[in-house]
């Protein structure tokens, strides 16, 4: 069965961007465009690992994060912030909140795979 | 001379300047003072005189400045960031630029004349811009994932099939996505640097490991060129008290100028050796030189010196820019050593790694 990975984003050509590119390896994508909707999302369901912007309306990033390390059911899903923040101490903010991983916008599908890849071996 | 002329006199024109304006003597004692310097520094102008400058207006650095022009007799001669200082007055801060301009009476020196510009609003317009460039080119961030996402996807394939043609102009969008990402990642070091948020962590830090870091991403791209890059570092070199990555950085940039001035069939020489207490990097090209006229330029932000429609256009000009600010954070130097048609040499110092230090660049670094 193919491996589900929930993205959180709010720009929809970025959604765009990121899904076909997921697509293109088999993954099944599930995509919720705020905080809140992210919050709720994880109240049902269970992804494999989570794409997760930092700004976003409603509930941001980091608050986001936040509860999904907080919590005992959801804090083993391995997350990897995608932003276009690029300084030292946003990264260094994240990693401590407990995110397993960091990208820096612009990206690569490669760089994508990779890190996905990374964070879900038993996938290939 | 009109009447209307003739009525003007000298302490109207003194006390209706919007600079404040001191007279000193030799040792630095307020003789002569306007209303605006009154007004200013909340002083009687009776009291303050025979009174040290220093100490009435608390400008501390003044007495430095006031020596600098005592001893050349010449007016002060330094940059705008040294001659400029921050004063706190009711919870409001100011900015003023000094200027001083020494005093002859019979052809001796007796004093100076100090005068003191509000720049304030100055260093509020800079702040704008610096937060703006700042702002701006993390914007552009999120549209460029989306282009390069999308370009790489048709690039592989992976969304069909594309004639010769389509191919072609891809390739091109791609080069300058990439060309778009560079100019971003240097606007945002630089507004890191203006910022002052800039920490240089110098640790101990391998010569070879740097240079081979700085070095192998831009083989290919060189080779691709027909450009050679030879590594020639001092076997047995002692570590240096770098920030890996900004150093990296610093090398890859005059690395990647190189390449891009450099012709099909050139060499680029990357060189690090021992000086006493010092590790001297170079980066030396066969390219077309850079002309006499604009090496003391090259170093300053948004200057490039290439025509624009000749090979070699591919930035902005605020590599070199950064890459002085990022050396000089590191207490090194940075220059060039070109001749047109022959080549060109940019060489920087770091200091041989001795204890654990952080140095965060200063804020009389900003600008420049």
């Amino acid at each position: 069965m193919s491996k589900k990975v929930l993205l959180v984003e709010d720009e929809k050509n970025v959604i765009l961007g990121v899904r076909t590119c997921l697509d293109a390896v088999g993954y099944q994508v599930d995509i919720v465009e705020n905080g809140e909707d992210a919050l709720n999302y994880l109240e049902r369901e269970r992804p494999d690992l989570i794409l997760l912007d930092l700004l976003l309306p409603k509930v941001d990033g980091f608050e986001v994060l936040k509860h999904i390390k907080g919590q005992a059911e959801t804090s083993n899903i391995p997350v990897i912030v995608l932003t276009a923040k690029a300084e030292e101490k946003d990264k260094k903010k994240v990693l401590t909140l407990g995110a397993n991983d960091y990208m820096t916008k612009p990206f690569k599908p490669q760089e994508l795979w990779d890190k996905i890849k990374h964070h879900l071996p038993e996938d290939f | 001379m009109t009447d209307k002329m003739k009525k003007v006199n000298l302490d109207m024109v003194a006390d209706n300047l919007s600079d404040a304006v001191f007279i000193v003597d030799l040792n630095s004692n307020i003789i002569w003072l306007n209303r605006k310097a009154c007004d200013f520094f909340h002083l009687e102008a009776e009291q303050a005189l025979n009174k040290k400058i220093t100490s009435e207006t608390k400008i501390a650095k003044m007495e430095a400045l006031l020596e600098e022009v005592f001893t050349k007799g010449e007016a002060l001669k330094c940059s705008y960031e040294e001659a400029s200082v921050k004063v706190k007055r009711h919870d409001q801060r100011y900015f003023f630029k000094i200027a001083i301009n020494p005093v002859f009476t019979d052809k001796k020196l007796s004093g100076a004349l100090v005068q003191l510009t509000d720049v304030t609003r100055f260093h509020e317009l800079e702040k704008i811009k610096t937060d703006f460039v700042s702002i701006v080119s993390h914007e552009f961030r999120t549209p460029l994932t989306t282009i390069i996402v999308g370009v790489e996807m048709l690039r592989e394939g992976m969304l069909g099939d594309l004639t010769p043609r389509g191919k072609e102009v891809l390739e091109a969008i791609g080069a300058d996505c990439e060309r778009l990402n560079r100019l971003i990642e240097n606007l945002m070091e630089l507004s890191r640097i203006e910022s002052g948020t800039i920490y240089v962590e110098a640790e101990p830090t391998d010569v070879v490991d740097l240079v081979n870091e700085a070095v192998k991403p831009l083989k290919i791209q060189a080779e691709k060129q027909g450009v050679k890059i030879i590594e020639d570092v001092e076997p047995g070199l002692p570590p240096v008290a770098a920030d890996y990555n900004k150093s990296v950085w610093v090398l890859a940039n005059l690395i990647g100028n190189a390449i891009r001035y450099t012709e099909s069939g050139g060499t680029i020489t990357v060189s690090a050796k021992q000086s006493s207490k010092q590790i001297i990097f170079g980066v030396t090209d066969t390219g077309c030189g850079i002309p006499k006229e604009h090496q003391d330029k090259i170093f300053r932000k948004y200057i490039q010196v290439s025509d624009p429609g000749k090979k070699g256009s591919g930035g902005v000009g605020l590599g070199l820019a950064i890459a002085k600010d990022i050396v000089m954070a590191h207490g090194g130097e940075i220059w060039v050593d070109s001749e047109e048609g022959k080549g060109t040499t940019f060489t920087f110092n770091y200091p041989v790694y001795q204890s654990k230090e952080t140095v965060k660049l200063p804020d009389e670094n900003k600008g420049g």
